[in-house]
């Protein structure tokens, strides 16, 4: 079993999670997962997934400038982000309970 | 503004991540690229080892992530066309996948497409030869071999996934398709001008680029695209004519060999047991267009490496077909017109 292939599923809820603790820009939030354990995890697909969460409603953003540098965009999570991400977490609980259960009974 | 103090490889990859979401509406491209510069210059100060990755590539998992569609293609009529071809060989694909022996054998087909990048070269070259009319010679040799070479970079660069321009995976497509159907009529080509028969493109190459000077079948007289040997002749009353001159309507002697002063004799047979024996003209200069054509024994000699005339020998006439053939029937007024 692939483990990217799991975390296209779950990438959503792992963004969510990451910005909610803190506000964060695209590379900011690839640092942070990767912390977390998510090693693998793509620039690219961080940065669209940021995107399609924002513009499905669940994110803010906004730009602050740099003095050395180009400007960074930053992510903020909103209510419906929130909301989302509280059902997710109950979604990802019962699944890997689930899942758990299925592979230990085994 | 900001100084920018972007790497310029940095702007260079985010302006080709750019160009390939060219196709998206000016305000979501720009929404999707904003701030690419700043987290890939940190990304890449943070870690000195990793390299900038496939700009496409890069770009596509992007727009994948934000959900948004493959890069849509400019529709043309042959675009569509081909685009519709590529879906239809995905799926074909996906079901030789699902079966093992289809899969094994879809694996080693893949193995060999660097055989047809070569084999693709090869046809394209030979129709360019064709469509030029290009006589086979001497110099068409060095020309084909340096289009083949040009056309072989093109086509294993194509293969490879480079200079893939506007349009040419279009071309590419089309052009398989024409290389594929010339495949054949040019296999027969070549085998024809190998003589030889055994199908090696080498031999048949150099014996086709040599035939202008030394092939049988491009010189002398042909009769059905088979090599006259001997005519005989038979006057108007059946009867067989001998020592007969003739000549083309230019006046060039019919020399069945084409002759050349100082060539060995022409071997009348296959065993070369005899030779043709050229008459004697008045002026002393012999002569290959006088029929039926005469026979002289003939005997190898190694000196000479070649045959040669037996010792003694005299020139026979060889028995024609026919003893007689029926006369023509108007021979009187024949004869009269001629008075």
């Amino acid at each position: 079993m692939d483990a990217t292939q799991l975390l296209k599923g779950v990438l959503d809820v792992a963004v969510l999670a990451v910005v909610e603790q803190e506000d964060g820009y695209g590379y900011d939030v690839v640092r942070r997962l990767r912390a977390g354990g998510l090693e693998e995890v793509g620039d690219a697909s961080v940065y669209g997934t940021l995107r399609r969460l924002y513009t499905a409603g669940a994110l803010t953003s906004y730009v602050v400038p740099s003095e050395e540098g180009p400007h960074r965009k930053y992510y903020g999570i909103n209510a419906q982000g929130r909301a989302t991400l509280d059902v997710q977490r109950k979604v990802w609980a019962e699944f890997s309970t689930t899942m758990n259960n299925l592979l230990e009974a085994s | 503004m900001t100084t920018s103090t972007v790497a310029p490889e940095i702007a260079k990859f985010a302006a080709a991540v750019r160009e390939a979401l060219a196709d998206l509406p000016e305000e979501e491209r720009d929404e999707l690229t904003d701030g690419l510069e700043a987290d890939l210059s940190e990304s890449l100060a943070e870690d000195l080892r990793r390299t900038l990755p496939d700009p496409i590539a890069y770009a596509a998992e992007l727009r994948a992530a934000a959900g948004l569609p493959a890069r849509a293609r400019k529709r043309g009529a042959f675009a569509g066309l081909a685009q519709s071809g590529r879906d239809t060989l995905a799926d074909v694909r996906i079901a030789i996948r699902r079966n093992p022996a289809l899969a094994a054998a879809l694996d080693f087909a893949t193995t060999l497409r660097p055989l047809w990048w070569v084999i693709r070269a090869w046809v394209a070259s030979w129709v360019l030869a064709a469509f030029f009319g290009m006589e086979r010679g001497y110099w068409f040799d060095g020309a084909w071999w340096i289009v083949f070479a040009a056309f072989l970079v093109v086509s294993v660069q194509w293969g490879r996934g480079r200079w893939l321009g506007k349009g040419v995976p279009t071309l590419i497509l089309v052009g398989n398709v024409i290389a594929v159907l010339a495949l054949l009529p040019i296999r027969a080509a070549t085998d024809n001008g190998g003589s030889g028969g055994d199908g090696s493109f080498d031999r048949g190459y150099s014996a086709g680029a040599d035939s202008v000077l030394n092939d049988p079948a491009t010189k002398g007289l042909m009769f059905n695209g088979k090599p006259l040997k001997n005519i005989y002749v038979y006057g108007a009353d059946g009867k067989p004519l001998h020592q007969v001159q003739l000549f083309d309507q230019a006046g060039h002697p019919l020399d069945p060999f084409s002759h050349a002063p100082g060539e060995d004799q022409p071997c009348a047979d296959d065993g070369c047991t005899s030779l043709i024996q050229a008459a004697r003209l008045e002026t002393g200069r012999s002569a290959f267009n006088v029929f039926p054509l005469s026979l002289i024994r003939g005997k190898w000699d190694n000196e000479q490496a070649a045959t040669i005339p037996m010792p003694g020998a005299q020139p026979q006439e060889p028995k024609g077909p026919f003893l007689k053939v029926p006369a023509v029937l108007d021979t009187k007024k024949v004869s009269k017109s001629n008075h």
